[in-house]
This record gives structure tokens, C-alpha cells and sequence, in this order.
């Protein structure tokens, strides 16, 4: 299959909006995860879903998806308030309490699973796909139902937007001015476990959460401002989806699941590495410029304590003398002549008046801080 | 009997943590109009009482009463500065949408705050010197700065009862002068504030009322009155002073 | 039982065993999330290893799949030290990124590469006993288990070796430093053991399980245990048990061996977290439930202690102020009665003598703020039996 198929396909363009839209929900309900620092969550909840696909499946003996997104939801919930149950009640901290709820989960749901291919309508079944998620499968009718969970979380969003903002930045003073956050938690967790379930078929349980964190860690890089993140992370999230599916449909052999997030992950790659504020290669540069200054100064400063000897604080001076100095370089003076703080004539410097003044004024503020 | 109205009205408040105690059988009475400091040394429960005022902690018996009613029903009459280090100051917000924060409480669920609630919030900015600043996102400010913002978002609840934890703490001198000048302003306006307060030198300069606070309630009253050795050795032991020196 | 039986069960429980161990720490340490982070990234490591020597158990292999192990975790550190985003968020999104790399590979070279998904997902413990380790021609045993139990012997040497400076660094990692032991090298150490163990661990039972593995046991333990020592073998015991126990459920269902393994640990664990004796949570309820009223009744009598106005001490201010329903201020009445430290004189609640010297005592302990002092306390006044 070719490029071309792809645009024309009808089933093509289905599945292609289909992710899309999954993208879209996940950026949108993972900012929050993330921004509430239950990153890993999703993790343990796609894992804890697993069950819950296999359990559906053996108790009405049909691969109904809806019935199965019904089961993965149902485990995924309860695997997520026994995780809130063991963190409360007993001594283990969240982070083992992540890891035991998924990987027992998943255990278990992979000992259904084994169990279920002995069945006599194993054949049937195929729920093999759930654990790296086939996009080739989505019809239409799946199609419709993310949309609509995601129309309706994009209405809950928009109805509870100043709450949920509260919420996320301080929980004690959101309760203080009368709302009920146990209530605006629920909602939250029950969204988030609602996308993953919905994010099963496509990426599958074993990668959905990178689905949910990657969009929303690469969109937080380029804004500070919620809403921006938000609207960020769903873009880069649908374009993960469009791009992962269209890759992993023109290759063969090729699960959906791990091209979206090696996708997604590209953005959160390029999101570190460029990001104009928070990016690490502007940073690393903002931080050379900054050392080189501290240079100049400290040359500069040096200068001064030669020159506040003399009477004249233009007298010239041999640069000989400042070879005793570790900071200086013929490039350095260089900057400072341009700078008009020095005047260099042969192999004589002078501060000028300018420099003079600079300088004292440093090296008061130094004075200062060595307080 | 008839009854002075109170401010603020605690009957046998009694915290715990396990069996640790955290605030015992407190009896407080909290008229209206006083600026107060709450002192006592570190775990001494100050930060809980202001929870417990505030219904964030369930206390395991005692009452707390907002001018006469349960704190539920009066919440638009409190406002909270909590500490500065409660928050994540890397959250994707600026200045201006945290104070505007604070009219949240008076709008009730869903509705969105307009162009009066942005009125109020930038007139908040201005009164805390940090309208140059109603754009900055929030970790670009300085220690001070993010407190005074956190004071701003108070204001703006135009409440009738302030509960401050430890607003000083670790901000500059200026930011310190600040606050204590809009903390006084606004007790002469009438209204009540509690405040968390560490530095006990400076406590009968900034504040008219005090309470002391050991997990037990020692004592409560006006600073010329109550502020004295006796107090502060039940407070903080035998050696409060070097104590507090520390 | 057949030897290849046998030998499966072998390869199962010191897999555990193995598992075990530096599950104990993780869990301790607060790490157990990296455990997941390691058992997923190695899988290019693991790939790219096999495309090489085309042999799982080879130890070059091992070696390349463990220093991938070793560099996740270099690299979630990395990416936590620049702030961008908060810490779990990087581990989660470095190893999903990297098992998708080895998921590819695999998939991109499935038709040269005797290695499936199943096989990383499940491990193929069944299939173990086939793979036979031979020397001058003599049989000695299947491959994974030389591998594992030299893994597993090299764990052990090293726990007992360094015992002491991983409690401490454990428990306390101020005192482990300026004692001179290296944290960040035991660190590292423990990282490098994990990793090592993971991918011995997961041609037998698969890249998700060997978390269960790992977590389960140690965590269960917790649960039992305040001792390091308890633990460590408490944890070991539950992987063999739920390994062998495992074994004959997958048997019995015909189902993946190392999903049984798994399930036993959950069931195991789903025991303990509701019955464990002192941590388990009918005891942590029950246990809060009576500490609510052993705290209110000291509340009350010091209360009675504080006031001597009448209006105080009237059984009706137990309602109105200190704000207690009906039942539980007769709940406390009925206690404190009962232990003949209170006596009602029509609705006026008086201390008696017991009740006097009782509160003073209580009252000590409030001010040194010793939590022992209170179950002295109440011995000494055999409280609260009821």
C-alpha cells in the first residue's frame, strides 16, 4: 500500500481519524495528568484494563468492542482506586502501588488471555491486539464512539474549566473556597481511565500511556499558559496518531501502537531540545553568554584595581601585566574596546571613562554580595 | 447569656495524628477587627489550626464557628493565604490568573469570572506593587513576589476574615514592609486576620492581638497585655530566648 | 512429575528468588516504578544482542540488554536533573520510547529473527528445559538455569558482602555518607543488579511479569515485617511458593505459566493487604476505629480536667461543643464509666480519683509528646478492654 491509497482509501481515512481523535483526547486529559503528577498512573490503569478486555470476552463469549471497552473500564476503575486504596490504608508508598496494580493486573490478564486461546472459539477472539493496539481495526462505528466521549469531555472541560484549573494548582485553597473537590477528582480520574480504555485498540495496553504523557510533556516545553498547553498537547497528540498510523499502514508487520509513541516521543525529543524558553540548547547558550560576561566583567574588574592605583585612570598599561590574569584573551579585550570600556593602542590598554565607571560599579556590587 | 459576637469562636478543637496530638482541647475566641499573631514554637500546630479553621483537616472533636456559623456556610467570608510552599510554582499560570483565582469562591461552580472579576484582580495586583508584573508566569518570580501574589488572590475574596501561614517567610525586607502596611490597612477597614508568625521580635510592632500556641492553648489576648516572659516561657520553654535567636 | 517439570519449577523459583531480592530494596527505596522502567527499555538492548549472537542466553547478550537497563535509568536521572518536567513523567516517557524501538526491530526482522512478541510479553519458561547447556558433549542441565542461578548466586554474594552499607544507605542516606560509604555507588550498583537480574529474569517470564516479580513479593513482605532481614526472606519464600504453586495452576488451566506465577502473587497479596495481621486493612481500620475512641475519651477526661464551670461539664456540651454525635459521646460516657474514671452526678460528668490521676499522667505524656508512653499508660490503667 502507498501513499496515495492512503488519501483515497475510505477505511484508511476512517482509521486515520480515528486516531486522530484519540490523539486529540489524550493530549487533552494527559496535560492533567501530568500537571497533577500521576504521570504513571495511566501506566498501571492500561495495564490494569487487561483483565477486564479478557473477563468481558469469556463471560458473554463474543467479541463485542463495546462490551470489552466495558469490562477494560470496569478493571481499569478498580484497579485504580485499589491503588488509591493501598497507598491509603497500608504503608506502601504510590510508587510500588503502580507497579503491583499493574504488573498483577497484567499477570492476570495475560493468564485469561492464555486461557481464552484454548478455548473452542478462541479463533474468534483476537484480542491479541489489545496489547500493541491494531488501528487497521477501527470501523467506523468505533470512530463514532471516541468522538462522542470526546465531545463530552471537551463539554465537561469547558463547563469545569475554572475549577479543574484550581484544583490542579492548590487543592487546600480550591476546598477552602466551598467546592468539592473529592467530586472534581472523580470526574478527572474517570475521564483519564475513559481515554486510555478508548486508546486500547489503537495503541494498545502496553504503550498507552506514553500516549497520554508525551503530548502533554512535549506541549508544556512551548507555553505557560493552561489553556495554550492543552490545546498544544491535543494538536500534538492527533498528529502523533495521523503520522503513526500512516507509517505503520504502509509497512507491513508493523503494530500501531509503538510508531505513535516513538512519534510522540520525537515531539517530546524536539520539544526539550528547541523550545525557545525552557529548551536545553537555548538554555546552554543563554549560560555561555552569561559566562562570557562574567568573564569580561572579571577582566574588567581587574583592569580597574590595576588602574585605581594610578591618578590618571586612563593611563595606559602593558597588556603584559594581565597575563597573570586566568579570564583574558585577545578576544576578550577585543569586545571590551567595542564595548568603548577600554581603549587598546599596540600593546598598551587603557580604560576609558565609561569602563572606569562600569567597573567601580561591579566591583561594588561584588563588594556586596561577598557580604 | 448573652454573647459577645466573635470573629472567629473554637470550642475544645482537638487534632489528632494517630495519638499524636497535634492540637489539644483549644478554646479560642477570636473578636472581630483584631490583627493577631499566632506563635509557638515549630510543631506546635499553627499551620492545623488555621486547617482546621478552614475544614481542609477533620478535627476529632471541637467545633469551629465563622461569626456564629459552621465554616461551610460562611465561606465567602474567609479568605486563606496558605503557605508559599504548598503550591508547584512551575504550573503553567501567570500572575494575573492567580490572583483572579480568588473571585472563583463568589462565583460558584461554572460560572467563568468577566471583566469585573479582572478588574478587581489587577486592582489587588496594584495594591501588592505587582501590576508590572500581571503577565509573568509564575516561577519567574522571586520568593517575595510569588507571596505578595498569594496576598493578592486574598484580597480579592473581599472577605471579612483573613488566615495567614507564615506570609513572611522568606521574603525580602521591601516585600515585608509591604505587607504588614496592607495586613494593618485592612484591619482598620475592620476586618479580622490571623496570621502564622515566627519572628516574635517583631511581634508587638506588626500585630494588636496574640495567641499562644504549645499543641495546647496558652494563652490568647492583646499583645501589651499577654506578651510577656511568662507567656513566652510556657510557650517555648525556659530558654526561649535562645530559642528564638536561633 | 517429569524431569523437564521439574526443571521448569527449578528455573521458576530461583527466578523469583532473584527477582526477589533487589525487589526488596526498590520497594524500600521507593523505586519500584524503575523496576517497570528497566524491564521495558532493555528490550532494544536485548534485540539488537540477539541479532548479534542469535542466543538468549548468551552471556554477551546479557551484558548489552543490562548496560541498556543501566542507561534508562542514566537517562531518566538526566532527565529529571533538567527540570522539564516533573520526575515520574520521565520515567514514563523514556521507556515506552525504548521498548517501542525493540518493538519495532523485532517486527521490522521477523522473518530472521527467531523472536517473537509473545515470547517478551510471556517468556517461555515452557520451553526452557529444551535449550540444554552442554560441556565436552555432556548434557548439564538447560541453558537458563546456569543463567539464572549464576545470577542469582552473584545477588547473593553480593547482599551478604555488602549487607550493612545498603541497610544504612537504605534507611538512612545522610549517616551512609558521612560514614564514607557511597550512596550513588550503591546506587548504581543496585541499578546494575536489577538490570542484570531483568534480563536473566525475562527469557523465563517476560518483559510485564518480571515487575510483578520483582514488586509483589517485597511489597506483600512490607506488609508483614518491620525487620530488613524477615523481609528479605519472606519476599524469597513468596516467589518460590507463588512460582511452584504458579507452575501447577498454568498446569492445571493449560494458561501461560508466567501469568499464573503472577496471579498467585496477586492472590497472595490481595490476602495480606486485607488480613496481614498488624498493616493489613481490617486491622488498620479496626485499629483506627478504636484509636478515634481512645484519643476522644483522653480528650474528654482532659476536658473535664481543663473546666470546672458546671455548663463544661454538662453531658449535653459533649454534643453541642465538642461536636460528637449521639452515640459516640455515649460510646465515650459508656467507656469512661465503665473504667471508673468518670462518675455522673445527675448530668454533671465528674472525674474520680482514678479518672484524676489518669488524665495528669496523660497529660505528661501530651507535653513530652512520646508516642510509646501511651500504651504504658495504658497498661498501667487496664484501659480499653472492653
Amino acid at each position: 500500500m502507498d501513499l496515495i491509497d492512503f488519501f483515497t482509501n475510505y477505511t484508511l481515512r476512517t482509521i486515520t481519524l480515528g486516531t486522530a481523535i484519540l490523539g486529540a483526547i489524550c493530549g487533552m486529559l494527559g496535560s492533567f495528568a501530568v500537571l497533577r503528577k500521576q504521570s504513571l498512573l495511566g501506566d498501571a490503569i492500561s495495564h490494569a484494563s487487561l483483565p477486564g478486555i479478557a473477563l468481558a470476552f469469556i463471560i458473554t463469549g463474543v467479541k463485542d468492542p463495546n462490551l470489552i471497552l466495558l469490562g477494560a473500564l470496569i478493571s481499569g476503575l478498580i484497579g485504580t482506586f485499589w491503588i488509591k486504596g493501598i497507598t491509603k490504608r497500608t504503608r506502601l508508598k504510590s510508587d510500588t502501588a503502580l507497579g503491583l496494580i499493574l504488573s498483577l493486573f497484567f499477570g492476570l490478564g495475560i493468564l485469561l488471555l492464555t486461557f481464552i486461546q484454548k478455548m473452542p472459539n478462541a479463533n474468534q477472539a483476537g484480542l491479541d491486539k489489545y496489547l500493541f493496539g491494531q488501528a487497521a481495526t477501527l470501523v467506523e462505528q468505533d470512530v463514532l464512539i471516541m468522538a462522542s466521549v470526546t465531545g463530552v469531555s471537551l463539554i465537561v472541560l469547558l463547563l469545569f474549566w475554572k475549577e479543574f484549573k484550581l484544583l490542579l494548582f492548590d487543592p487546600d485553597y480550591t476546598k477552602t473556597l466551598g467546592f468539592n473537590t473529592r467530586f472534581l477528582d472523580i470526574l478527572i480520574t474517570f475521564f483519564i481511565v475513559l481515554a486510555i480504555v478508548l486508546g486500547l485498540q489503537t495503541v494498545g495496553v502496553i504503550l498507552m500511556s506514553a500516549m497520554l504523557l508525551a503530548p502533554a510533556a512535549a506541549a508544556r516545553q512551548w507555553t505557560n499558559n493552561l489553556s495554550t498547553m492543552i490545546i498544544l498537547a491535543s494538536i500534538f497528540g492527533a498528529l502523533s496518531g495521523i503520522f503513526g498510523t500512516a507509517i505503520s499502514a504502509t509497512q507491513n508487520n508493523l503494530s500501531t501502537g509503538p510508531v505513535i509513541v516513538l512519534i510522540a516521543a520525537s515531539f517530546v525529543l524536539i520539544s526539550f531540545a528547541f523550545s525557545p524558553s525552557r529548551g536545553l540548547i537555548f538554555r546552554e547558550m543563554r549560560f555561555r553568554k552569561n559566562r562570557k560576561e562574567l568573564h569580561l566583567k572579571k577582566t574588567l574588574t581587574f583592569m580597574y584595581r590595576i588602574a585605581q592605583n594610578h591618578d590618571n585612570i586612563s593611563h595606559p598599561h602593558a597588556i603584559r601585566i594581565l597575563n597573570n590574569f586566568q579570564g583574558f584573551t585577545k578576544k576578550s579585550l577585543l569586545k571590551l574596546e567595542n564595548q568603548e570600556l577600554i581603549s587598546l593602542s599596540g600593546k598598551q590598554w587603557a580604560l576609558t571613562k565609561k569602563g572606569y565607571e562600569e567597573a567601580a560599579s561591579i566591583n561594588k556590587k561584588l563588594g556586596k554580595s561577598d557580604d | 447569656m448573652i454573647q459577645k459576637k466573635y470573629a472567629i469562636q473554637i470550642d475544645d478543637l482537638t487534632v489528632a495524628y494517630n495519638y499524636k496530638p497535634v492540637l489539644w482541647d483549644i478554646d479560642l475566641l477570636i473578636p472581630e477587627g483584631v490583627l493577631m499573631a499566632v506563635v509557638g514554637p515549630n510543631g506546635a500546630g499553627k499551620s492545623t489550626l488555621i486547617k482546621a479553621i478552614l475544614g481542609i483537616i477533620k478535627p476529632i472533636a471541637g467545633s469551629v464557628k465563622i461569626f456564629g456559623k459552621p465554616y461551610k456556610k460562611q465561606v465567602n467570608k474567609v479568605a486563606y493565604v496558605p503557605q508559599k510552599g504548598s503550591v508547584d510554582w512551575d504550573f503553567p499560570t501567570t500572575s494575573l490568573d492567580v490572583v483572579m483565582m480568588g473571585t472563583y469562591g463568589s462565583l460558584g461552580w461554572i460560572k467563568r469570572p468577566g471583566s469585573k472579576e479582572k478588574k478587581q484582580a489587577l486592582e489587588a495586583l496594584e495594591k501588592v506593587g505587582m501590576l508590572e508584573f500581571k503577565n509573568r508566569q509564575i516561577s519567574q518570580l522571586s520568593g517575595g513576589q510569588q507571596q505578595r501574589i498569594f496576598l493578592a488572590r486574598a484580597l480579592v475574596q473581599n472577605a471579612s476574615i483573613y488566615l495567614m501561614d507564615e506570609p513572611f517567610q522568606g521574603v525580602d525586607a521591601t516585600t515585608e514592609k509591604a505587607i504588614i502596611n496592607i495586613l494593618k490597612e485592612l484591619r482598620k477597614a475592620g476586618k479580622t486576620l490571623v496570621v502564622v508568625h515566627h519572628d516574635l521580635q517583631t511581634v508587638p510592632e506588626y500585630f494588636d492581638w496574640v495567641t499562644f500556641l504549645n499543641v495546647k492553648g496558652i494563652a490568647s489576648g492583646q499583645v501589651k497585655e499577654i506578651f510577656n516572659d511568662n507567656n513566652l516561657t510556657k510557650t517555648y520553654g525556659i530558654n526561649y530566648k535562645v530559642a528564638i535567636n536561633k | 512429575m517429569t524431569s523437564a517439570q521439574l526443571e521448569i519449577q527449578i528455573i521458576a523459583a530461583l527466578v523469583a528468588m532473584a527477582c526477589a531480592i533487589p525487589g526488596t530494596f526498590l520497594v524500600l527505596r521507593k523505586m519500584a516504578m524503575i523496576s517497570d522502567a528497566i524491564s521495558h527499555s532493555i528490550l532494544p538492548g536485548l534485540v539488537l544482542g540477539f541479532f548479534i549472537t542469535n542466543d538468549l542466553n548468551s552471556p554477551f547478550l546479557i551484558l548489552l540488554a543490562a548496560i541498556t537497563g543501566v542507561v534508562t535509568v542514566v537517562l531518566v536521572e538526566f532527565i529529571q536533573k533538567t527540570g522539564l518536567v516533573k520526575e515520574d513523567t520521565a520515567i514514563g516517557l523514556v521507556f515506552p520510547a525504548l521498548f517501542s524501538i525493540g518493538v519495532i526491530l523485532i517486527a521490522k526482522n521477523a522473518n530472521d529473527v527467531h523472536l517473537d512478541i509473545d515470547a517478551v510479553l510471556l517468556g517461555e519458561l515452557a520451553f526452557a528445559p529444551f535449550d540444554r547447556l552442554e560441556v565436552n558433549a555432556i548434557d548439564i542441565g538447560p541453558k537458563s538455569l546456569w543463567v539464572i542461578g549464576t545470577i542469582l548466586l552473584t545477588t547473593i554474594s553480593l547482599l551478604l558482602l555488602f549487607f550493612k552499607e545498603l541497610k544504612l544507605s537504605t534507611f538512612d542516606k545522610g549517616l551512609a555518607t558521612t560514614l564514607g560509604f557511597s550512596p550513588l555507588l550503591l546506587h548504581y550498583g543496585l541499578m546494575t543488579v536489577s538490570s542484570i537480574t531483568v534480563v536473566g529474569a525475562f527469557d523465563a517470564v517476560g518483559a510485564i511479569l518480571v515487575v510483578a516479580l520483582i514488586i509483589a513479593p517485597a511489597a506483600t513482605a512490607y506488609l508483614l515485617t518491620d525487620s530488613l532481614k524477615k523481609m528479605l526472606l519472606i519476599s524469597c519464600f513468596l516467589g518460590v511458593f507463588s512460582a511452584i504453586s504458579g507452575y501447577w495452576m498454568a498446569n492445571f488451566l493449560d494458561a501461560s505459566i508466567a501469568g499464573s506465577m503472577t496471579t498467585m502473587l496477586g492472590i497472595i497479596f490481595l490476602i495480606v493487604y486485607l488480613f496481614a495481621p498488624k498493616r493489613g486493612v481490617f486491622s488498620v481500620i479496626y485499629k483506627e476505629k478504636h484509636q478515634r475512641i481512645e484519643v476522644s475519651l483522653l480528650v474528654f477526661l482532659l476536658h473535664l480536667q481543663n473546666h470546672v464551670e458546671i455548663e463544661e461539664r454538662h453531658v449535653d456540651h459533649l454534643q453541642k461543643h465538642i461536636n460528637w454525635g449521639k452515640v459516640k459521646s455515649k460510646t465515650i460516657l459508656d467507656l469512661a464509666q465503665k473504667n471508673n474514671l468518670i462518675k455522673l452526678s445527675g448530668n454533671i460528668v465528674n472525674l474520680t480519683e482514678k479518672g484524676t490521676e489518669f488524665t495528669e499522667e496523660a497529660l505528661r505524656y501530651i507535653t513530652t509528646n512520646k508516642e510509646t508512653a501511651i500504651e504504658d499508660l495504658k497498661a498501667k490503667f487496664f484501659l480499653f478492654r472492653g
